[in-house]
């Protein structure tokens, strides 16, 4: 009996060749511990070189090799061809970003939004080096310790309607990150955070259909994170409207 | 906040977005129905201001639109309402439950008992108006 072999489906984009996508049908030789990766780097060695994609780690840590597998947007390194086995995969560019090549897609705005949020930790009040680390008990590492796990790996955008039709939303994971530090105790730039995110093109642009947090592969859960950043937003602005003088105000 | 684009160094494409791209999945299909059923939910509220519009005119007024409520057409229509409303409720419960976190002595309270709480405050409040209803 021959070798099992299952049909890869793999979108290709040759702007020096054809000026739209176009799909090319390879078939690979299959094994029950493959994954869509193996697939495509047998493709590349053994069938044609001249097939583009990222990928790096192989193990579900990187973020690289995120792309879309029978329409939804996966890791392609976790994603096993045993799901699909004996059916074909198709496998496509992550959605709702700009294509350079084949698989690989232009991340330059997903960046760009992820630096806006300022994810690291803002102190005003610095402490020397003699002073020691910032200490932080357990419990209050555990607030937002699942909202940390984020690799980048952009699957939330692929997965997002909204900024699929609006491009200017800052997006799932780097609005779940400006979450993170928000809740982290260290953390003093909460209020600077806030007025980067919580407008119309951030936290209120979301609509709540949540498919962010289904596709993540980290299980980061952004759709939570961003729903709580409303509520966050909301509660502050209702208190500074009810206490007017329990909060900070800027100087007339 | 402006899409960022790398300098074109290359052609890119850029594919376009489907007007119906709200049909295409189904966890898609199910965020259309949540937000289209918010739709009934006003809806019934016009039928509340149009209930006490007719209340503050009058007996007469009054009974005619306890006449209208019970024409075929309009039951059937509140009928359509009454399940479009528990469905965006229930939608609205389930989302809850994944945003609000309540903690309680050092401990978050598990989701079930949040879900709970907001069932029992939907039952205790059609019973408080069930019992208006019945007893004024």
């Amino acid at each position: 009996m021959a070798d099992p072999t299952m049909t890869l489906k793999v979108a290709r984009y040759r702007p020096e060749h054809r000026p739209k996508p176009y799909f090319d049908e390879y078939e690979v030789p299959y094994r029950e511990d493959m994954v869509v990766l193996d697939a495509l780097n047998y493709i590349k060695d053994e069938l044609d070189g001249s097939l583009a994609y990222r990928w790096s780690c192989r193990m579900g840590v990187c973020g690289s090799c995120g792309m879309m597998v029978n329409y939804k947007p996966r890791l392609t390194c976790s994603t096993f061809l045993r799901e699909f086995y004996p059916k074909h995969v198709v496998v496509e560019p992550l959605e709702n970003f700009p294509i350079i090549r084949d698989l690989v897609i232009d991340m330059s705005d997903f960046m760009e939004k992820l630096r806006t949020v300022k994810p690291w930790i803002i102190r005003t009040d610095e402490h020397s080096v003699d002073e020691g680390e910032y200490l932080q008990p357990p419990e209050q590492v555990d607030r937002y310790k699942q909202f940390s796990m984020c690799i980048n790996c952009m699957l939330c955008y692929a997965a997002c309607p909204v900024y699929a039709k609006d491009q200017e939303f800052i997006g799932p994971a780097a609005l779940a990150l400006a979450y993170r530090y928000n809740l982290d105790t260290r953390d003093q730039g909460q209020d600077e955070r806030q007025q980067i995110v919580a407008v119309d093109w951030g936290i209120w642009d979301c609509t709540f259909v949540g498919e962010c947090s289904v596709v993540c592969p980290k299980d980061v859960d952004p759709a939570a994170a961003i729903q709580r950043s409303k509520v966050a937003a909301t509660t502050k602005s209702m208190m500074s409207m009810l206490l007017p003088f329990g909060v900070e105000r800027e100087e007339d | 906040m402006k899409r960022t684009e790398a300098p074109p160094r290359y052609p890119v494409y850029v594919p376009k977005v489907s007007r119906i791209w709200w049909l295409r999945t189904g966890p898609f299909r199910r965020f259309a129905a949540r937000e289209i059923t918010s739709m009934f939910a006003a809806i019934f509220s016009v039928g509340m201001l149009l209930f006490l519009f007719a209340l503050s005119r009058g007996r007469a007024a009054y009974d005619g639109f306890l006449h209208w409520l019970k024409l075929p057409w309009v039951i059937a229509l509140s009928a359509v309402i009454l399940g479009a409303v528990l469905y965006h409720t229930a939608t609205w419960f389930r989302l809850t439950t994944r945003i609000i976190v309540i903690r309680l002595g050092g401990r978050t309270v598990p989701t079930v008992v949040i879900a709970a709480g907001l069932v029992a405050a939907l039952l205790g409040a059609s019973a408080l108006v069930a019992y208006f209803h019945i007893w004024f």
